[in-house]
């Protein structure tokens, strides 16, 4: 189909791109697996001796597990509480058939678009106020402002895509609309359902500005800790790479675990 | 039948909605407040209204009005390079070349890295002696080996860099799948008649998918700033403000000169402008999805 000029052409952009792409990554793998000596050996070889120990050292690093674990705790509380407020608006929106809907999602998207730091100086002074500084309660809850509103405009066109019928056949059956919802729509929709909870994970994890913000030391997630190597007597790259490889590793799995979804879905209103 | 009309849909609506009112309408109002007092956080007590006081004070600032030619490059510059440069990629994806097929799913990568993560990648990648560019320019035999975040040009293009990097792939395969979803008969006709490859998308599968492209530029401008973490890491706003936009003047202030009332100034003005500019097509965007029916 394409003249050998042009596939030669796209060849070129293609590979030029990925190099681009992969290079700052590959780097970052190498000297996760490099001895400080090695990191900065001139002339810079792309692989020394392999050596375990930066791996070895951040995994033993107390401080840097304990964020760990709080991105873990915090992901996952981000997703429980965007998921119980998200659904059920989703699923309302979704049949709502009334001029208001244009209102609540045009209201849905402008939320979700505004600059996090406006969040950020009300939330500060009102945890400060209620103890919630510093906690893991107060960064789910922050993270939500932006999760709930992504998740509701996911879940819609899920909600969209189950068939109208078989809601009517449980309506003539008796069902109310909050067992239509949770017995029909919600099992047929459930591979969207996972992707918008694995997509609000994805964001939760990396999220940096509130955690930056809202935490000290006890809530601090692995994203900010990570900053933790970068001392004022020198940055200890190798166990910035580790720690990199280590934080980036899970989101990319999930990733790609919903890369059928992942483009459609995390472009939030961009339809194909 | 309880399915055609919108019976027993508002209580599963206004919970959620009245919670998200609560945590987002509630906080950006405050900050409105914020902007309108003069608040000294080491003096509770001196708090006292300064109605457009702080507003003003913008304009002679010269910090902040450098922090808006920077914000104007950041947002422009990075997205017209990832729509161009993605537009360019999904048409090479689309074509299925054998050897190309892997990439989609390294296309993936940038896009659920964290930001933060993003930004020591290419601290990394550009320190001299020990980063990947100096070992290409070894490679190649030419010193690359230079402190690129030193100086203000090579900073700013540095994260402009990062940002294209980290936001290209993933317009790349938005576009791939919007040129997918096109029919093949009029590229298909347009190649017979001698058009090539570049010329047959430019005419007929672009114009098509304009709509899709506006879009996505529309959100890329509105998450453009989003690189906060990378600039964070990279050069905290550095060379002499080179790299310092908006929202990130605004953590300044707030968290390291301690004047929340300006930070709240300066991004509440912010937030009116970006909504001033985004909100109509955002509307649009919201219209398009209620018109289409779910049956």
């Amino acid at each position: 189909m394409l003249r050998t000029r042009e596939k030669i052409f796209c060849y070129v952009v293609a590979f030029a791109f990925i190099l681009f792409l992969l290079a700052p990554i590959v780097w970052l793998l190498s000297t996760s697996f490099k001895g400080q000596l090695d990191i900065f050996a001139d002339p810079p070889r792309l692989i020394a001796t392999v050596t375990l120990d930066n791996y070895r050292e951040v995994l033993g690093d107390r401080d840097f597990m304990h964020s760990f674990l709080n991105s873990i705790l915090v992901s996952s509380g981000t997703v429980i509480l965007s998921m119980i407020l998200a659904l059920p608006a989703a699923y309302g929106l979704s049949r709502l058939r009334s001029k208001t809907k244009v209102g609540l999602l045009s209201w849905v998207l402008l939320v979700r678009a505004a600059p996090g730091m406006i969040y950020v100086i009300p939330y500060f002074m009102a945890f400060n106020e209620l103890g919630l500084m510093d906690t893991k309660a107060g960064l789910i809850l922050i993270n939500t402002v932006f999760t709930a509103p992504l998740a509701i405009w996911i879940l819609i066109s899920f909600f969209d895509g189950v068939p109208g019928e078989i809601e009517e056949a449980a309506f003539v059956d008796g069902a109310t609309r909050w067992q239509t919802f949770t017995r029909v729509a919600l099992p047929m929709a459930a591979p969207g359902i996972a992707s918008a909870a694995i997509l609000v994970f994805i964001f939760s994890w990396n999220e940096f500005l509130f955690a930056l913000t809202m935490t000290r030391f006890e809530s601090k997630t692995a994203a900010v800790a990570i900053l933790n190597y970068m001392g004022y007597e020198g940055t200890e790259w190798g166990k910035i790479a580790a720690a990199g490889i280590l934080i980036l590793l899970p989101v990319a799995i999930f990733a790609i675990g919903i890369r059928k979804y992942f483009v459609q879905t995390s472009a939030g209103g961009v339809k194909g | 039948m309880p399915g055609k009309t919108n019976r027993g849909l508002w209580p599963l609506i206004m919970p959620t909605f009245l919670a998200l009112v609560a945590i987002t309408v509630l906080p950006i109002l405050v900050t409105l407040g914020i902007s309108l007092f003069y608040v000294d956080l080491t003096m509770p007590g001196m708090t006292r209204f300064a109605g457009l006081e702080n507003y003003f004070e913008l304009f002679q600032d010269s910090r902040f009005l450098n922090s808006l030619t920077v914000t104007a490059k950041l947002i422009f510059i990075p997205v017209a390079l990832q729509i161009v440069i993605g537009l360019l990629l999904a048409m090479v994806l689309k074509e299925k070349l054998p050897g190309t097929g892997w990439m989609r799913m390294a296309f993936l990568l940038p896009a659920v890295i964290p930001p933060a993560v993003s930004g020591l990648v290419w601290k990394l990648f550009i320190v001299p002696g020990a980063g990947g560019l100096s070992y290409l320019g070894h490679v190649i035999g030419v010193d690359l080996s230079l402190d690129l975040l030193s100086m203000p040009g090579s900073a700013l293009t540095l994260v402009i860099v990062t940002s294209v990097w980290v936001g290209t792939p993933f317009v790349a395969l938005l576009m791939l799948s919007a040129l997918e979803s096109l029919g093949e008969e009029q590229y298909e006709a347009a190649r017979i008649d001698g058009a090539s490859w570049f010329q047959a998308h430019w005419h007929i599968s672009l114009p098509e998918i304009r709509p899709v492209i506006l879009t996505v530029a529309v959100f890329r401008i509105l998450e453009a700033l989003a690189i906060f973490p990378i600039i964070f890491v990279l050069t905290g706003g550095g060379p002499a403000g080179a790299t310092e936009p908006i929202n990130y003047y605004a953590y300044v202030n707030g968290f390291e000169y301690l004047r929340v009332d300006y930070a709240a100034t300066i991004i509440f003005f912010f937030f009116v402008v970006m909504m001033g500019i985004c909100s109509p097509f955002l509307i649009n965007i919201a219209r398009r999805e209620s018109s289409e029916e779910a049956r």
